[in-house]
């Protein structure tokens, strides 16, 4: 199904995914991890384009790109004193983090592995955006109402925390 | 299809935009929008006792009798939430409107919650859920401990989301379909064609039990509970702790017991250890705390234990049990919050040592406190009594006994903390030379009998109720 | 050949470093991005899943679009709280939260 072409590609943004991912808890300056995070996130888009889902691709650059990192990178300049590099950015908890981390890691990669997933040899769906759009209206238009109720309330919540009185 | 059925969640949506508009016309004492919001919520109460029966988009939606007793907990929990908010909003600086209204969204997604046979929509929900009580928790803008606590929450309450969705994710793999009752059919073929399923089930139920324990504060996912409880705002603190609690609940049982209760022996025992280890540690600890709002918050965490008992029965009067308690523990633990207000907006203080000579001070509001401490306990005749008997006979049923030796150890334990603060009122004197009366708001006033109600007239006639959990549990059956 | 495991498992390592990200961050900024980088790992997941499981049907994307926009949602009130207490409270540190505190 995918050949070798793919194969490199993947393991390119496997290295990418993991690599930022890597940096964005480790490095000392809390702004150098956002620009990090929007590599991994770039990362994960590429990942959707081969697993050919276009849409969701678009999706997380617009989103998570081009909307929650750039917040966060807002956030980080208003609170200045945040991203001197003086300030230590991890907690003692370093090492039972690590330790609890990577057992979970060896567990769930373990567990994952032993298991045979019922995979379908049929041709992946090719107009994704006509039909995402066909579902959300039909299917699933009870979360898809719930969901803008959840963007109302997030809406007038952060209105209500940042505002000054 | 019957869209009737989602009338009382879409009522109670409406009016919530209906109290943020009358909010943004009204120039001075916003607070008497509580009264507003409170006629919307006995409005929705009745829409959901008359609503109709039914299932609407092909199971995403059940409207059941599951769903309208948790729908009762949720609105009843709200209706003595917003009661008494009322004193307290007076003193907040700023936006007490879209107080009233974050509440009644969240409530929405709680009912959404009960209702789901779908686990996006269910998702959804507990996000609808969450993201107002992470505003409210934060809403004394000028308290750093307020801030803090709508901070924690809010982390912890993406963490775990991101552990349930890593389970629900796995599921969905598993299965191919997100629908409950799908996933339950294609798991049971898979077993019977194949003989087993995959580690990954098992590790799916790992991750989603630790996501709901997060939003359920069982042993070992509780370090967030303390600090949250103590900074927000009290009344947001009751809400947290019964209705959001009854959602975590509602949200656990609809999932487990409608896709996995064929597969309980892969959770229940891990169910079983983390209630035991709610229930030891949540008491120990509640004993060490001198200011009542700590107390409360570990004495919320022994109490998920209990409730958890129902849970490891996994059978139908387990669930019924869980409904009871839940229903029970509601009046008797809101109605602790609503004294502990009462006496934090007359005296300022959260600390139990100066609960000392509450009984001279203000005997009705002591022995008020006296019923919901008593209740909290299970000393009988009291609703919490009942609610525990329910519970234990359950796990005796299937045969865990050593759960319920567990259980009644530390129900001893919590006798000691629970009776400590009835001591202070009865037994020590005031340090005040000339204790004032603490003066008792109607609205609070009313808060407190309809809690005081509900723990005597549940304790003596459980069965006006207990029938109701018993036709809530049949859901599961089929 | 890529198969699906290939992808649970680049989505377990994401997974993972999120969580050790969650426990050792300091301050809340880091922990909130260390909590995307696990909404990110879950879709994968899904996104995966649906490859390769429902390559017809498209739950596994659209569960993805969900938690991309309750991701944003969050981040908001995230980022609104964190900025309240940066201006009310400047003198206190925002950079000292422990998810590990018992």
């Amino acid at each position: 199904m995918l050949t070798g072409v793919s194969e490199a590609v993947y393991y390119i943004l496997a290295a990418i995914i993991i690599g930022s991912g890597v940096m964005v808890v480790s490095m000392k300056n809390i702004f150098h991890s956002a620009l990090f995070l929007v590599l991994c996130f770039f990362g994960v888009a590429g990942i959707y384009i081969l697993l050919s889902a276009e849409f969701i691709a678009a999706v997380q650059v617009l989103i998570y790109v081009g909307a929650i990192t750039i917040l966060m990178i807002f956030a980080i300049m208003l609170t200045a004193r945040l991203y001197s590099a003086q300030i230590k950015q991890s907690n003692e908890q370093v090492v039972p983090g690590l330790i609890i981390v990577s057992a979970l890691l060896v567990i769930t990669i373990f567990a994952l592995s032993k298991t045979t997933w019922k995979l379908s040899s049929q041709a992946p769906e090719t107009q994704t955006v006509a039909e995402i759009g066909k579902l959300l209206m039909t299917t699933y238009v009870l979360p898809f109402e719930i969901v803008s109720v959840v963007l109302l309330s997030a809406l007038i919540g952060a209105i209500v925390i940042a505002r000054r009185d | 299809m019957n869209y009737q059925l989602l009338l009382p969640e879409t009522f109670l949506f409406l009016w919530a935009i209906l109290i943020f508009v009358v909010d943004f016309f009204r120039k001075e004492k916003k607070y008497n929008l509580a009264y507003l919001a409170l006629l919307g919520l006995i409005i929705t109460i009745i829409l959901v006792v008359i609503s109709q029966k039914g299932d609407l988009f092909g199971g995403m939606f059940h409207g059941d009798s599951f769903a309208t007793f948790f729908n009762l907990i949720f609105l009843i929990t709200g209706f003595l939430t917003i009661l008494s908010s009322v004193e307290y909003t007076k003193k907040l600086s700023s936006y007490p409107g879209e107080y009233f209204g974050l509440i009644l969204l969240s409530m929405v997604g709680m009912m959404f919650l009960a209702s789901a046979g779908e686990l996006l929509t269910l998702y959804v929900s507990l996000e609808l859920t969450t993201i107002p009580l992470f505003v409210l928790a934060a809403y004394r803008k000028d308290d750093f401990k307020s801030s803090e606590a709508g901070l924690k929450y809010l982390i912890l309450g993406g963490m775990s989301s991101a552990l349930l969705l890593f389970g629900i994710s796995l599921i969905f793999g598993l299965t191919g379909t997100t629908f409950l009752k799908e996933i339950k059919t294609v798991l049971i073929v898979k077993y019977l064609a194949t003989g087993e399923i995959g580690p990954a089930l098992i590790l799916s139920f790992i991750f989603m039990i630790a996501g709901l324990g997060f939003k359920l504060a069982l042993v070992p996912f509780h370090m967030w509970v303390p600090d949250v409880y103590e900074g927000a705002p009290t009344p947001i603190t009751a809400f947290l702790s019964v209705a959001s609690k009854a959602a975590g609940i509602a949200a656990f049982l609809r999932i487990f017991f409608r896709a996995f209760l064929i597969f309980q022996v892969d959770w229940v025992l891990l169910i079983a250890v983390l209630a035991s280890l709610a229930m030891i540690i949540g008491n120990i600890i509640a004993l060490l705390q001198t200011n009542i709002k700590r107390m409360l918050a570990y004495s919320s965490i022994a109490q998920i234990g209990y409730i958890m008992i129902g849970v490891v029965s996994a059978s139908a009067t387990g669930v019924s049990s869980v409904a009871f308690y839940t229903f029970v523990y509601m009046f008797a633990n809101m109605g602790a919050f609503i004294t502990a207000i009462t006496f934090s907006n007359s005296t300022g203080s959260d600390e139990i040592k100066d609960y000392a000579g509450l009984s001279r001070r203000s005997p009705a509001l002591a022995a008020m406190m006296a019923v919901f401490m008593l209740s909290l306990v299970g000393i009988p005749p009291l609703a919490g009594f009942m609610g525990k008997y329910y519970l234990f006979s359950s796990a005796i049923e299937q045969g865990y006994i050593w759960l319920v030796v567990v259980a009644i150890l530390t129900s001893v334990i919590s006798l000691y903390y629970y009776l400590g603060v009835v001591r202070q009122m009865y037994f020590q004197n005031s340090i005040d030379e000339n204790p004032q009366a603490i003066t008792v708001s109607p609205a609070l006033r009313t808060a407190l009998i309809i809690s005081v109600i509900g723990v005597l007239l549940f304790g003596i006639f459980p069965h006006i109720f207990l029938n109701l959990a018993n036709q809530a549990a049949m859901v599961f059956l089929y | 050949m890529i198969g699906l495991n290939h992808f649970l498992t680049l989505s377990t390592i994401l997974f993972c470093i999120g969580i050790f990200g969650v426990l050792t961050r300091r301050n809340a900024i880091g922990i909130l991005m260390s909590i995307e980088l696990m909404f990110n790992a879950v879709n994968i997941n899904f996104v995966a899943f649906s490859r390769f499981v429902t390559p017809t049907a498209l739950v596994g994307q659209i569960f993805a679009i969900f938690i991309i926009t309750i991701a944003a949602a969050e981040a908001t009130v995230g980022l609104a709280i964190v900025l309240l207490i940066y201006r009310n409270f400047k003198g206190i540190n925002v950079d000292n939260i422990n998810i590990m505190k018992w």
